[in-house]
C-alpha cells in the first residue's frame, strides 16, 4: 500500500522536505481507497469460494457413493 | 511459547521495515542526485502519515465490530 500510494501521490520532484497540503490530502484518499478495495474483494473473494465449494459439494453428492 | 511468537513477530515486522527502507532508498537513489536529503524527510513523513490512516481505520473496525458483537451478545 505504501509503495502504491507513493506512486499515485508523491511526484518525484523532492524540491521541499514537506508533504504539500494536495500530497497529504492524496495520500489520505489513497489510504482508504485502497483499504476499501480490499475489503471488498476480500468479501468477494470469500464469496466465490463459498460457492465453489457448494458446487463442488454438489457434484459429488449427485455423484453418489462409490 | 509466547516468547517465540513475540519475537517471530518483532522479526517480522523487522524485515518488513527493512524492505520498505531498502525500496525508498532506491526510490530517492534513482530520483536524485542533490535533493536526496529532502526525498528521505519526504518519504518518512509520508509513511508516518500513512501508518496512522492505516492504525486509524483499524481502529475504527474493530469499534464497529466490537458494537456488533456486543448487540449480538444481549439476549
Amino acid at each position: 500500500m505504501t509503495s502504491a500510494c507513493h506512486r499515485k501521490c508523491v511526484p518525484p520532484h523532492y524540491k521541499e522536505a514537506e508533504l504539500s497540503k494536495g500530497e497529504s490530502v492524496c495520500l489520505d484518499r489513497c489510504v482508504s481507497k485502497y483499504l476499501d478495495i480490499h475489503e471488498r474483494m476480500g468479501k468477494k473473494l470469500t464469496e466465490l469460494s463459498m460457492q465453489d465449494e457448494e458446487l463442488m459439494k454438489r457434484v459429488q453428492q449427485s455423484a453418489g457413493p462409490v | 511459547m509466547d516468547a517465540q511468537i513475540l519475537e517471530s513477530n518483532q522479526i517480522k515486522h523487522f524485515k518488513e521495515f527493512l524492505g520498505t527502507y531498502s525500496k525508498f532508498i532506491e526510490t530517492c537513489f534513482l530520483d536524485c542526485t542533490t535533493c536526496s536529503e529532502h526525498c528521505l524527510q519526504k518519504y518518512l513523513k509520508m509513511i508516518q502519515q500513512i501508518s496512522m490512516r492505516f492504525q486509524e481505520y483499524h481502529i475504527q473496525q474493530n469499534e464497529a465490530l466490537g458494537a456488533k458483537t456486543g448487540l449480538l451478545g444481549q439476549p
